[in-house]
């Protein structure tokens, strides 16, 4: 079950300085907002039962401007723990308006880890037609990886980084999605498939310093994305494989999935 | 031209054999919702629940010690298999779900072996899955047991000297069950 706040506006690139209007606190939640000025971060917290949720922070972004791919997202989505669908459907919580996207395109799912506290998020592809790219992983019909902290997925011309922001509560999680109108993973000049031959499935550390194309500007406004106490900032990238590259991928499955 | 001869070649399907006991089985009608012996036909993204609430469950045990959705089951494909393998999830707060000697507390979940024992509570499912080739739909087919499942032990591994009564004829894991640390 998804409870759905407010939608964003402007359905055209968002400019990510602008600051969103301030949430009407749902009867049976708690919304502790910290600070209105515009460069203060915009600390978003639903509490449930005292216990903070997981955060998802989803950036989105599709390369064509002016679509409405992006008009039924709302700002934020508080979803139960049964799996949040992400399509063109009717029945997708995430509704993204694509005609070539599947009425149900991905799902994530979250679960806990055993012996661990927080909320972990598996991210399965549901399109029979067309595959999900997941930190480098080209997934297929019902293939599916766990998240990673922050994981880059691209599907039918969208790009969408995932920031998990754990939460002690086990009865909801929340989404907190941001339109960003600049790429948000890097595009390789040429089109070579064997350039992902010998790619490490995991992230690369980051590069001191390095700043991504296309920021990670979540609801606080622009700027580099704060990094969570005790983790570096993800700076680099991965590219997103040509569609080639898709279909065929060209590196090992990975066996720690099994 | 014989319709027969022309049709698509049709594929096999996944199929989830569960065979279910619970000591009350004929006192209580808690089985009446379940259909046994029918191979139902579900959608491979399908996440099917199990327990109370017939709203959000596709099989229901009318049980108040059953939480209002117990467990769920959903298929996934292994990078670089053709074939679907089920998940078991424990959707129950109040109670675990042991999955041969693997016990899942609220929200875990494992991948379900090609044959293994679920229980929580009085409850035991055998479940055995039966490969197909068809990535669109799989079956599940109920089937009820008028004993008691663990008494049918000629599935695990190895001898449990502490309990007894089990004997090895099977790989499936090599480590004992505990019986009655759970309350029932």
């Amino acid at each position: 079950m998804s409870i759905l706040t407010y939608h964003f506006r402007n359905h055209s690139h968002k400019s990510p300085s602008s600051d969103p209007p301030q949430p009407r606190p749902t009867p049976s939640r708690e919304l502790t907002a910290t600070g209105s000025e515009p460069d203060v971060p915009l600390e978003v917290r639903l509490l449930s039962m005292e216990k903070p949720l997981t955060v998802l922070r989803v950036s989105l972004h599709h390369p064509t401007p002016g679509l409405a791919t992006f008009a039924n997202v709302p700002q934020r989505l508080q979803h139960d723990t049964s799996p949040l669908l992400v399509g063109r459907g009717p029945d997708a919580h995430l509704r993204l308006e694509l005609p070539h996207l599947s009425r149900r395109h991905l799902s994530l799912e979250p679960y806990l880890e055993k012996g661990g506290t927080l909320l972990t998020f598996n991210l399965k592809a549901l399109s029979r037609k067309s595959c999900v790219w997941v930190n480098g992983l080209t997934l297929r019909f019902l293939e599916q990886v766990p998240l990673s902290t922050i994981s880059r997925v691209a599907f039918s011309g969208i790009q969408m980084v995932v920031h998990i922001e754990g939460g002690t509560s086990l009865e909801a999680f929340v989404c907190c999605f941001h339109l960003s109108p600049s790429p948000l993973i890097d595009r390789p000049q040429a089109e070579e498939t064997d350039e992902w031959e010998g790619v490490p499935q995991e992230r690369p550390p980051p590069a001191p310093g390095q700043q991504a194309p296309g920021h990670l500007g979540f609801l606080h406004g622009p700027g580099p994305s704060q990094p969570s106490p005790g983790r570096a900032t993800e700076t680099q990238l991965q590219r997103e494989p040509p569609d080639s590259a898709l279909r065929q991928p060209l590196w090992s499955p990975r066996a720690s999935l099994d | 031209m014989s319709g027969f001869e022309d049709a698509d070649t049709e594929e096999t399907v996944t199929c989830l054999q569960m065979t279910v006991y619970h000591p009350g089985y004929q006192r209580s009608g808690i089985f009446q919702s379940i259909r046994f012996f029918n191979r139902e036909k579900l959608s491979s993204s399908e996440v099917v629940k199990f327990g109370r609430n017939s709203n959000t469950c596709h099989y229901t045990f009318q049980d108040k010690q059953v939480s209002r959705v117990q467990f769920s089951l959903q298929l996934f494909k292994k990078f670089g298999s053709s074939v679907l393998s089920f998940e078991i999830k424990n959707m129950s707060k109040r109670t675990n779900l042991i999955v041969d000697n693997k016990e899942l507390g609220y929200l875990n979940k494992m991948d379900l072996p090609y044959k293994c024992m679920v229980r929580f509570g009085d409850y035991q499912f055998l479940i055995e899955k039966e490969d197909g080739e068809s990535l669109e739909f799989f079956e599940i087919q109920f089937t009820l047991s008028t004993t008691p499942l663990l008494q049918e032990n000629n599935w695990l591994p190895e001898p449990i000297p502490e309990c007894g009564g089990y004997s090895s004829s099977s790989t499936q894991n090599n480590s004992p069950i505990e019986m009655g640390e759970n309350e029932w």
